[in-house]
């Protein structure tokens, strides 16, 4: 059993009635407490005694003084002391103290158990601290040896992601080449120094926080889907991932940056050749419908009753070619996050009335009622025109297709408390309980005997789905049995 | 009666889409690349050009910046037709955003002849 040295403790506050607490409890544990009313009283401490304060509990309260700045200046001039803070609530200004280089926040409220346990893990993070510190030393003086005949290093040395390590305060203590390469590290520039010296990235650089202050586990930090960062002209899939020691205490980060530019280059193509065939395909679709069209509207010639009904349907065939096309593109967007292409003040009723007298035609000879209702005076909503059209459309059409004969779709648009509602009811034939979960999984289909006959490439409520998310809005739908369909979207109106 | 000029390479769509718009009593005049369409506006002083985007010789865009240019052509409405992904290729698509504020409507294809014949009813009777 190693004996501990006792702990060296100074606590800064002004309220002495709290300062009192504080020091009784301390050395009722049986540190050496120091106490100090001001900051500049607690400087002098510090300056008087060095090497006699390891951990310091720093009121947040102080007036006059600005405490971050205090912070980072103490942890960078004396990193050997631990920072803790107290707050009356321990709120953003203990956050921001954290990310300044504190280890954490006691609440003044606190109670004498909770205390200890506060203290004691600061006093257990101190030592743990100071053992890396000695350790990264030794790492240092040893560092040609332990270059000779660490197979592991070699490993490290010739992995091709790169590769930075860090201890707990962000502290760069180990990169290897491919590392040095993509981020221009040296080992006089970065080790040591904390990882915001030497990359320049607040995104990257909240991963190595994230890893080091979340208590999280590994597979709840890659829970999030793995970032994609850009650095310079290179995309990097980033892992992060935390290093315990023993007790399961952090005590660092590892980050894995896995080029991923080349993929990232493959993708594009593929969109470049997607869009290409969709022009290819839109183009003679185009013609195709419009020929059918100006035929089957007499414009050719009269037709017989047989070459209307065939033409009819060779005109939903195409009409349903080019649904497919759509889908298959706007997905994609979707995919990539690109569903929402310019965010402009949109009159949604306007939008609404345009898209209800299009489709109009096609419910009407489906022989489908539709109605549409639309309150007066709605605010505009902040949208992208495009997107916002697709979910009409989409939502409209699916009721019109699943809706049979002498069916009734109504559309409404109001105000419901801070949205704007829109809900599309149907009397169709509805979705069965065991699909209602799946209805917005891409290439869902419902198959029964009555859909058969309906064509669609079952992206059509994942498009919306998407749009919908992208627009910080909600999409809601029920269908009781045999009582038909609704879907409702919300949207919320920004104040 | 009202002119439209309906510039577009594929002429099975144009040959259908003259039929629809004959119908409506439209006066329509065809050509088939940028070029032969620049030409036939200056000739035939159109009301109304309705106009492919990926065409030979000359692109859509590029008439389009040519009309608008023109002091005595910029007041003929024009329309910008295409099948053109907006993801493709994404500076051919930031040019068309700039210029389509410059057209005066965007029709994408394929476009339902109902919608086609409603757009041209409404920029003619704007003008």
């Amino acid at each position: 059993m190693l004996i501990q040295p006792s702990i060296n403790i100074l606590v800064v506050e002004n309220d002495i009635t709290i300062l009192q607490r504080c020091r009784e409890l301390l050395l009722d544990e049986g540190h050496n407490v120091r106490t100090a009313e001001c900051i500049e009283e607690a400087l002098d401490i510090i300056q008087k005694h060095p090497g006699d304060v390891d951990i310091m509990l720093l009121s947040l309260e102080l007036p006059g003084w600005a405490h971050m700045t205090l912070i980072e200046t103490l942890q960078k001039a004396r990193r050997e002391i631990l920072i803790m803070t107290m707050s009356a609530n321990c709120g953003e200004e203990a956050i921001e103290a954290m990310h300044a280089g504190a280890y954490d926040c006691i609440r003044k409220t606190f109670t004498a158990d909770r205390f200890r346990i506060k203290i004691n893990r600061a006093i257990e993070a101190f030592r743990l601290r100071r053992q890396l510190d000695l350790l990264t030393r030794q790492r240092q003086a040893e560092f040609t040896r332990v270059r000779q005949d660490a197979n592991l290093y070699a490993i490290l040395q010739s992995f091709s992601d790169a590769l930075v390590v860090t201890d707990w305060q962000t502290n760069i203590v180990l990169f290897n080449p491919a590392a040095a390469s993509l981020f221009d590290l040296t080992e006089e520039t970065a080790l040591a120094h904390p990882v915001s010296v030497s990359i320049k990235s607040d995104e990257l650089l909240s991963f190595f926080i994230r890893a080091i202050k979340s208590d999280s586990s590994l597979a709840m930090l890659m829970a999030d889907e793995e970032p994609v960062v850009k650095v310079g002209n290179k995309n990097l899939r980033v892992y992060v991932f935390s290093v315990k020691n023993e007790g399961g205490t952090v005590i660092g980060a590892v980050a894995l940056f896995h080029d991923v530019t080349k993929v990232s280059a493959m993708d594009k193509l593929r969109d470049d050749f997607l869009s290409m065939v969709s022009h290819e395909l839109k183009a003679p679709l185009s013609s195709l419908l419009m020929q059918i069209s100006v035929i089957l509207d007499g414009l050719a010639g009269d037709l017989s009753p047989k070459q209307t009904d065939l033409l009819g349907k060779a005109k939903e065939k195409t009409k349903g070619m080019i649904t497919l096309v759509n889908d298959i593109l706007d997905y994609r967007r979707i995919q990539e996050g690109k569903s929402i292409q310019k965010i402009e003040s949109l009159d949604l009723a306007k939008i609404l009335q345009r898209t209800v007298e299009l489709m109009r035609l096609s419910a009407e000879e489906k022989g489908i009622k539709m109605t549409c209702e639309i309150a007066e005076g709605l605010p505009s909503f902040n949208g992208d025109r495009g997107g916002l059209e697709v979910i009409f459309v989409n939502l409209i059409s699916n009721a019109i297709k699943y809706t049979q004969q002498g069916g009734h779709v109504n559309v409404s648009l109001n105000k419901a408390g801070k949205d704007i509602r829109f809900k599309v009811v149907d009397t169709g034939i509805g979705i069965p309980p065991e699909d209602i979960d799946r209805v917005f999984e891409k290439f869902y289909r419902i198959k029964t005997d009555e859909t058969r006959s309906i064509s669609g490439s079952g992206l059509g409520l994942s498009i919306v789905k998407g749009i919908v998310e992208a627009h910080n809005s909600t999409i809601f739908m029920e269908s009781p049995p045999g009582q038909g369909t609704t879907f409702i979207v919300s949207l919320p109106v920004e104040e | 009666m009202k002119k439209v000029l309906l510039v577009d390479d594929d002429v099975d769509f144009c040959e259908a889409t003259k039929l629809l718009l004959d119908s409506k009593g439209y006066d329509v005049v065809l050509a088939h690349d940028g070029k032969a369409g620049l030409e036939k506006v200056r000739a035939e002083k159109p009301d109304l050009v309705i106009l492919d985007v990926m065409m030979p010789e000359m692109n859509g865009y590029d008439v389009c910046v040519v009309l608008k240019a023109d002091a005595d052509l910029k007041k003929i409405p024009v329309v910008l037709l295409t099948a053109v992904d907006q993801a493709f290729f994404k500076t051919t698509y930031t040019r068309a955003m700039g210029l389509m504020t410059e057209a005066d409507d965007y029709i994408a294809k394929p476009v339902e002849p109902g919608e086609l014949v409603k757009r041209v009813e409404d920029l003619l009777s704007k003008k």
